[in-house]
């Protein structure tokens, strides 16, 4: 490990240990006993199989939409449309699904995931024309075009695909659903963690290796730093961004997967609850690396279903205020941390 | 009185020395040079200074009283000011905002900017800087944004004066201007601390010097009589003078053919006319000098040859295949990436870059650092920790160490050192004599006509006469020597031209 990731790892943890501290006290402001609430979100996690499960079950989707943010991140592309983007994407994939029963399962899977991936990568495409086009921000065009997205999926579902009196499509055949872990692995009994999961692992891994260890990696990144000079450069930045942001937005196409083939059976809408944002937070936490992003979904999943165990004894809103306040302290951490083993107040 | 006390100032990064224990004074109101090689630690001891980089150990005192500053914030307060080797201006404010930045002046209901333009017009009268306050600064010439970093020191009215490299990209006449403003401010009763790695102007300008080589003070001098020994001097900076074994000799003019022709080009930029007309014809072979005042249309010319810029009209042909060789203008903007390390920078103007093993990128930036005697602390440093000197050697060694046959160089010396500069232009008469077209865009007159087959003048984006070198050969006194100086009354014809007088 080089100086530099290990001054990120230092930093990220401090901020960590950071928030934990800070909640600790806004507990016993709110004159709640905070070992209780930890041991609580820890035993309701750890206690078994099930609580393991569950939460790997919701680390799934954020590391496929962090993963996506990360491409874009690196570009210097502020991604805020990965909630819209990732439900066009989603409900694109069950109605291809739904339509092309006919296929065998690993084609049908294959066709369903990859037009998904192209729908939420052109919603990602209009952002950056218009950003390389007029010079507008893609930080307000993708968060006007979450609206946009959200409610085209809304008005296609309820007036076309939607079964009777509900917000989901219909239900794709047993055949094609994901291998439950629980079949392979008794241990996780009764949660829905499934083989999405182990693809979730596979793309992190894939996308680390695609962010710092290819030719175009390189090119990424270098825009990211600096745009200017990569021009100079010689590096088409203007397909650069285009293919980051196109990239990028499709990947979140693929929190779909987890609910879709290896949950429900169908794209319901609302079923994202807000991943694409929380996702921001995990991108973050992680310093946009994909295998960082693996350990920050697992600590927001901890909290996300750990936190359902404390519903009665505080507002489960504290689960956002956590979010926050370690990307506060990530922030101020992070410029204490390099400053002091640089010596350098500006750079 | 002491001005600055430097009391075994060290500061290390990593296990490396970049100050090591240095102890020298100041005085008050004197002019006073700090020289050394590329590396050898100058910015960082003015950082030290200016409070953005904190020393390991050792005192500094500031009018007799220690000090040690914990941002550039709390060295304003007592009266420092500093102008950077790159400038730290916000693009997209006017000169106005700029300078007034963190030290607004104040009524009820917000910044007086009425007053505030007021004093500083003032000022630009005073000093005679000819600038005009309400353009935005990424319209300026570095040669005018330099001017705006002067001016934020009037504004402070800062007593002590940190110059790093000023000189590095102003044309002749510039420089003039800039030493009358330097003499002005001794006058006022300033303490001007001035880096340069030009032995002329430290004779011309400096009261007292003072080298550094490899972290350590090395020697001092006074100059308050102008009687500086510059051949002394000289080997107090490479340490044994380094004799260029084999220079680089002007072959004959081989068998010339067009590389790359520029007809009537004309190029408006934000309703300004950046090119008028412009015509211009590389040849295979040759050095094609341009001289001009900064901000004349140099940086257009760039953009249209190297392909930048699109939205031109006239006619561009070029004649040869394969890519352009090209070393920007503003180095930390356009030359390299400062996350990524030398190698790294390297790899990544190639063709088809592919993804390189860490133990490839470190050879590529072993055999880069070897050759062309780059000073760092450690080789995975990123591009943005080396001295400015340094980057520059490496920017060059990446654009002509390459198959490209079309090379343009914008103040190819730019902040290197004198025994790297005797080295960039033995490479530069190398490139012509294999063959190469080559355009030398600079501010240094001395090195144009060292280099240039063809010498043009550029102004308001036109070129307004072309000189061949048998025009001016003839007044070069020593062919070939790494120290030559040029006919004063040529000299004299050019900075005519420069400002646009054309006689006719
Ligand atoms: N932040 C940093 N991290 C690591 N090394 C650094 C850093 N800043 C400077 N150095 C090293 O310290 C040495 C001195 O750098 P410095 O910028 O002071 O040189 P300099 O004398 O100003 O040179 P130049 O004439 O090229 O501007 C260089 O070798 C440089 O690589
Ligand atoms: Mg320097």
């Amino acid at each position: 490990m080089n100086r530099k990731s290990l001054i990120n790892l230092i930093s990220v943890s401090l901020s960590v240990i950071v928030t934990l501290l800070i909640i600790f006290i806004l507990l016993l402001i709110l004159n709640k006993d905070p070992f209780l609430i930890f041991s609580k979100i820890f035993s309701e996690v750890f206690a078994d199989g099930y609580g393991i499960g569950q939460t790997l079950f919701k680390a799934t989707p954020l590391i496929f939409v962090s993963c996506g943010l990360a491409v874009c991140f690196h570009a210097s592309i502020f991604n805020i449309g990965a909630e819209g983007q990732l439900n066009a994407g989603a409900f694109v994939t069950a109605l291809v699904a739904l339509k092309l029963d006919f296929l065998p399962f690993p084609l049908l899977i294959t066709v369903s995931l990859i037009c998904g991936f192209i729908i939420s990568g052109i919603f990602g495409l209009i952002p950056a024309y218009i950003k390389i086009k007029k010079d507008v921000s893609e930080v307000i065009t993708t968060i006007m075009m979450n609206f946009i997205i959200l409610a085209l999926v809304n008005f296609f579902l309820l007036d076309f695909f939607a079964v009777k009196s509900t917000m989901r499509t219909e239900k794709i055949s047993a055949n094609f659903m994901f291998l439950k872990m629980e079949d392979v692995i008794p241990f996780f009994q009764g949660s829905s963690l499934n083989i999405s999961f182990l693809l979730a692992l596979l793309l992190a891994f894939l996308m680390y290796m695609f962010i710092y260890k290819t030719g175009f990696g390189y090119k990424l990144r270098s825009v990211g730093f600096n745009e200017i000079a990569s021009r100079y450069l010689g590096i088409r930045t203007n397909a650069v961004i285009m293919i980051s942001f196109f990239i990028g937005a499709g990947i979140t196409s693929l929190a779909g997967m987890n609910y879709i083939f290896g949950y429900k059976g169908f794209y319901e809408f609302g079923f994202s609850n807000n991943i694409g944002f929380t996702a921001i937070a995990v991108t973050l936490l992680a310093r946009n690396n994909p295998i960082g992003i693996i350990f920050s979904s697992l600590l927001f999943a901890v909290l996300d279903y750990g936190g359902l165990s404390v519903n009665q004894l505080v507002p489960k809103e504290l689960m956002l205020v956590v979010q926050g306040i370690i990307i506060l302290s990530l922030l101020a951490v992070d410029k204490l941390v390099n400053n002091y083993f640089r010596g350098k107040i500006v750079s | 009185m002491k001005a600055v006390e430097f009391i075994e100032v060290t500061r290390k990064f990593g296990n490396f020395k970049a100050n090591d224990e240095i102890s020298f004074d100041i005085k008050s109101n004197d002019v006073h040079c700090i020289l050394g090689e590329n590396g050898a630690g100058k910015s960082t001891l003015m950082n030290i200074l200016f409070g953005i980089i904190k020393k390991d150990s050792g005192k500094m005192k500031i009018f007799g009283e220690e000090k040690d500053f914990k941002s550039p914030l709390d060295a304003i307060k007592n009266g420092i000011g500093m102008v950077h080797q790159h400038f730290m201006l916000i693009e997209d404010f006017t000169v106005l905002e700029n300078v007034i930045l963190g030290n607004e002046i104040t009524l009820k209901t917000g910044i007086d900017f009425k007053r505030s333009e007021l004093i500083l017009n003032e000022l630009v009268e005073k000093y005679s800087l000819g600038l005009d306050v309400n353009a935005r600064i990424s319209e300026l010439s570095i040669g005018q944004q330099q001017k705006v970093e002067i001016l934020k020191l009037l504004f402070r009215e800062s007593d002590i004066l940190i110059f790093d490299e000023p000189t590095a990209v102003l044309s002749p006449v510039e420089t003039d201007r800039f030493f009358k403003i330097i003499g002005t401010f001794k006058n006022d009763g300033k303490t001007i601390i001035f880096i340069t790695h030009k032995l002329n102007e430290v004779k011309y300008i400096s009261d007292r010097v003072s080298v550094l080589r490899k972290g350590k003070l090395v020697y001092e001098s006074d100059n308050a009589d102008k009687d500086l020994n510059i051949p002394e001097l000289s080997r107090a900076i490479v340490g044994e003078l380094s004799e260029i074994s084999n220079p680089v000799k002007r072959a004959a003019e081989i068998n010339t053919s067009d590389a790359v022709v520029l007809e009537n080009i004309n190029l408006v930029l934000n309703e300004l006319n950046v090119l008028n007309g412009l015509d211009l014809k590389l040849k295979k072979g040759e050095i094609h000098g341009i001289c001009g005042v900064e901000g004349n249309g140099q940086s257009g010319i760039v953009d249209v040859i190297y392909g930048i810029e699109k939205n031109f009209t006239g006619s561009f042909k070029k004649y040869i295949e394969g890519g352009i060789s090209l070393v920007p203008d503003d180095r930390k903007r356009k030359g390299f990436i400062k996350e990524y390390n030398i190698g790294e920078n390297i790899s990544l103007k190639g063709k088809n870059l592919n993804y390189l093993p860490e133990k490839r990128i470190n050879e590529i930036s072993g055999k880069i650092i070897s050759e062309n005697d780059i000073r760092v602390s450690d080789i995975e440093s990123p591009m943005g920790d080396l001295s400015g000197g340094n980057q520059q050697k490496v920017i060059f060694a990446r654009e002509s160490d390459s198959e490209n046959y079309v090379i343009v160089l914008v103040h190819p010396t730019r902040g290197v050192d004198i025994n790297a500069s005797a080295f960039i232009h033995g490479r530069i008469l190398k490139l012509r004599n294999e063959g190469k077209a080559v355009l030398v865009i600079s501010s240094d007159l001395d090195e144009l006509i060292l280099l240039s087959d063809r010498l043009s003048v550029l102004y308001k984006g036109k070129i307004l006469k072309t000189f061949a070198r048998k025009d001016f050969s003839g007044y070069i006194k020593e062919e070939n020597e790494v120290e030559l100086t040029a006919d004063p009354d040529f000299l004299q014809s050019i900075g005519k031209l420069m400002t646009g007088i054309t006689d006719e």
